[in-house]
């Protein structure tokens, strides 16, 4: 069977070699001038009090030159899109198509189970599922690797200043991947056999995953292990958002982008609050007319003046793993059950 | 009598609409059988209960004396073609040849390739591009190679043109001669079955209406034309299937063990093709069917 299933998976396997291979050739042939641009930075070697600057300049140098970002972002949307298009098509047809055309009936009436045969086709796609999203996820990794260095360095300003904890970063490195690639496939692979169609399958699998990956991220991923809450002083922060309303600034809206002393950490919320520890966005009256001047350092400081501080929730740095394998635990688990499903069904209902 | 195919009150339903309902039947060892139904008989259903791709929503099936498709063993034992006679189109006859091998612990090499070789079916060429005839073919020769002790198929030869089916039948008949197999054959073609089949089921919404070695049918049923008769008056052991009236004429067509004694009456044999259509306009509840004609008056 693993061999019938090698055969008839052939096509699939030429399309990912070339497809990785295409990766590839994009990314060796950026990569080494990506490095040697951040060779020429300066940024390797630097005095501590120097790294932030030269890695802010690093990657405002990259972001204003636009192909190192575009490219980035391909690289991103291409790991993100691969577990998508696996599903659709390798897992919703693995099953569905054999219904359409009826070779179901060929395939089952050899003399091997349909629990055998499904689990050779699962391994065999499954797998290769797994293995080519994270080449792809290991291959963008390396290239991304010096603008990796200067995030962490402290390196910001820019939309390439993305640390690993955000959403495109954290689904596209590390071993999550596998786990996307294992659910969207057996996600493809439970709707075909549910639908028996595969264009409508293609079209249920893809609204799932859509569904599940905005989800994720959005409402799941945060909530994993409960958050930590801390509440600094508002001079302490340097890396700000601060934006005004209403009339002479009546209200304000103070966000934090980092956390002193928690590099790396994930900000989940943070907010303003007044000298009584109750959140507010009212601007101290004393506090409105320093907003005509249109300082954000005079707010700050009229506002620190009068005991705002600033609450905010976040994840640790330290917990980047725990959130990686929980995540990937969660995805394979549920590319599990649905696998159960799908042998439970093949046995049972199908007709 | 050992039934290869034994099934007792099978039903499958398809969310309200029952597809086969309290189905009994026997299906004698040894014989090639012809079942024989209008459609929506159940036909297609009873023989994919029988290899396992359905299961059924009351009853029981035994086929070769085990569940349907129970394991590894039994699936050898059993050969499908389904309806359509489905292949991979873009898998090579070869690699439909290398898939028998690999899947079937029982595979004949030999008969597969000298019948790939008889039928001079290319090797290399993919099965999308085989013609309906040569596709079920293949089908068939990947059936036949597992050597499975009961082959079922279900109307083969319906999409066919009359060479390819003729040709179909007779490499099937081949089998038979060679490797002595049972086989279940569904088809609403009778002179089809006629050719090949020795035992017949006529199954008229799910229930079997006759049965039995195809030439007891033919000699036991006869075709009777002689003056006008209340059916009701005929003697015992004399059972009504068909019957039309004129003014002064009755034709009947009815069943009996015995000769037709009654000097009345013309006797004919009848064809397999009338007493198939006799049996399937029969009502279901057993009252003959009444054939009308025009001018009639009964």
């Amino acid at each position: 069977m693993i061999r019938l299933s090698l055969l008839q998976f052939r096509v699939q396997a030429i399309t990912a070699a070339a497809a990785l291979a295409a990766f590839a050739i994009l990314l060796a042939t950026t990569g080494p001038h990506l490095a040697s641009l951040y060779a020429a930075s300066g940024i390797s070697g630097c005095q501590p009090a120097a790294c932030e600057h030269l890695a802010s300049n690093f990657l405002q140098q990259l972001y204003t030159a636009g192909t190192y970002w575009v490219l980035y972002l391909l690289g991103v949307m291409l790991i993100l899109l691969t577990p998508a298009v696996i599903g659709l098509f390798w897992g919703a047809p693995l099953i569905a198509r054999e219904q359409e055309t009826g070779t179901s009936a060929l395939a089952w009436n050899q003399s091997i189970t349909r629990t055998r045969w499904l689990a050779v086709k699962l391994a065999v796609g499954g797998l290769a599922a797994m293995a080519v999203t994270e080449a792809m996820s290991l291959m963008q990794a390396w290239w991304a690797a010096p603008i990796g260095r200067a995030v962490g360095l402290g390196g910001g300003g820019t939309n390439l200043a993305m640390g690993r904890f955000s959403s495109l970063v954290f689904a596209t490195h590390g071993i999550t991947p596998l786990g996307y690639a294992a659910f969207a496939f057996t996600l493809g692979v439970t709707a075909g056999a549910l639908i028996q169609r595969t264009v409508p399958a293609m079209a249920v699998t893809l609204a799932i995953f859509a569904a599940v990956q905005i989800a994720m991220p959005l409402w799941i991923r945060p909530n994993l292990f409960p958050a930590r809450h801390t509440i600094v002083a508002i001079t302490a922060l340097d890396n700000i958002s601060l934006q005004q309303g209403g009339l002479n600034g009546s209200h304000f809206d103070l966000g934090a982008l980092n956390l002193p002393g928690q590099p790396g950490a994930w900000l989940l919320f943070s907010e303003a609050v007044n000298a009584a520890g109750q959140a507010t966005s009212t601007t101290p009256a004393a506090c409105t007319a320093q907003a005509d001047e249109n300082s954000t350092p005079a707010v700050m400081a009229c506002l620190a003046s009068h005991g705002f501080r600033e609450a905010i929730s976040y994840q640790p740095a330290s917990r980047y793993w725990a959130f990686q394998w929980t995540e990937t635990g969660i995805y394979l688990a549920a590319a599990l059950a649905l696998a159960g499903y799908c042998f439970r069904r093949l046995n049972r209902r199908l007709s | 009598m050992t039934a290869v195919i034994q099934a007792s009150g099978l039903g499958k339903r398809y969310r309200r609409t029952w597809a086969l309902r309290d189905c009994t039947l026997a299906i004698p060892e040894g014989r090639v059988t012809g079942l024989v139904g209008p459609n929506g008989a159940g036909k297609t259903t009873l023989l994919r209960l029988a290899v396992g791709m359905l299961t059924p929503a009351c009853g029981t099936i035994a086929v070769l004396g085990q569940s349907p498709a129970a394991g590894p063993a039994q699936l050898a034992r059993v050969g499908f073609v389904a309806q359509d006679t489905p292949v991979y189109a873009r898998m090579t006859v070869a690699d439909h040849l290398r898939l028998g091998a690999w899947l079937n612990p029982g595979w004949d090499d030999d008969l597969a390739r000298r019948r790939i070789g008889q039928l001079g079916l290319d090797p290399k060429q993919r099965a999308g591009s085989l013609s309906g005839g040569q596709r079920a073919q293949l089908a068939l020769t990947l059936a036949l190679a597992k050597r499975p002790e009961l082959l079922i198929l279900d109307e083969p030869v319906a999409a066919l043109d009359p060479l390819a089916r003729r040709e179909f039948l007779q490499g099937l008949m081949e089998a038979v001669a060679e490797h002595g197999l049972s086989i279940v054959l569904s088809s609403h073609l009778v002179a089809d079955l006629e050719r090949v089949c020795d035992y017949l089921i006529v199954l008229v919404a799910s229930r079997v209406q006759i049965a039995g070695e195809l030439s007891a049918l033919l000699g036991s049923h006869h075709r009777l034309s002689g003056p006008r008769r209340d059916p009701g008056t005929m003697p015992t052991g004399q059972e009504v299937i068909q019957e039309s009236h004129t003014d002064k004429q009755s034709n009947l067509l009815i069943r009996t063990d015995g000769p037709v004694l009654d000097p009345a009456w013309t006797v004919k044999p009848v064809s397999l093709e009338d007493l198939v259509l006799a049996y399937m306009s029969r009502a279901a509840d057993g009252t003959p069917a009444r054939r009308q004609r025009l001018g009639a008056v009964s």
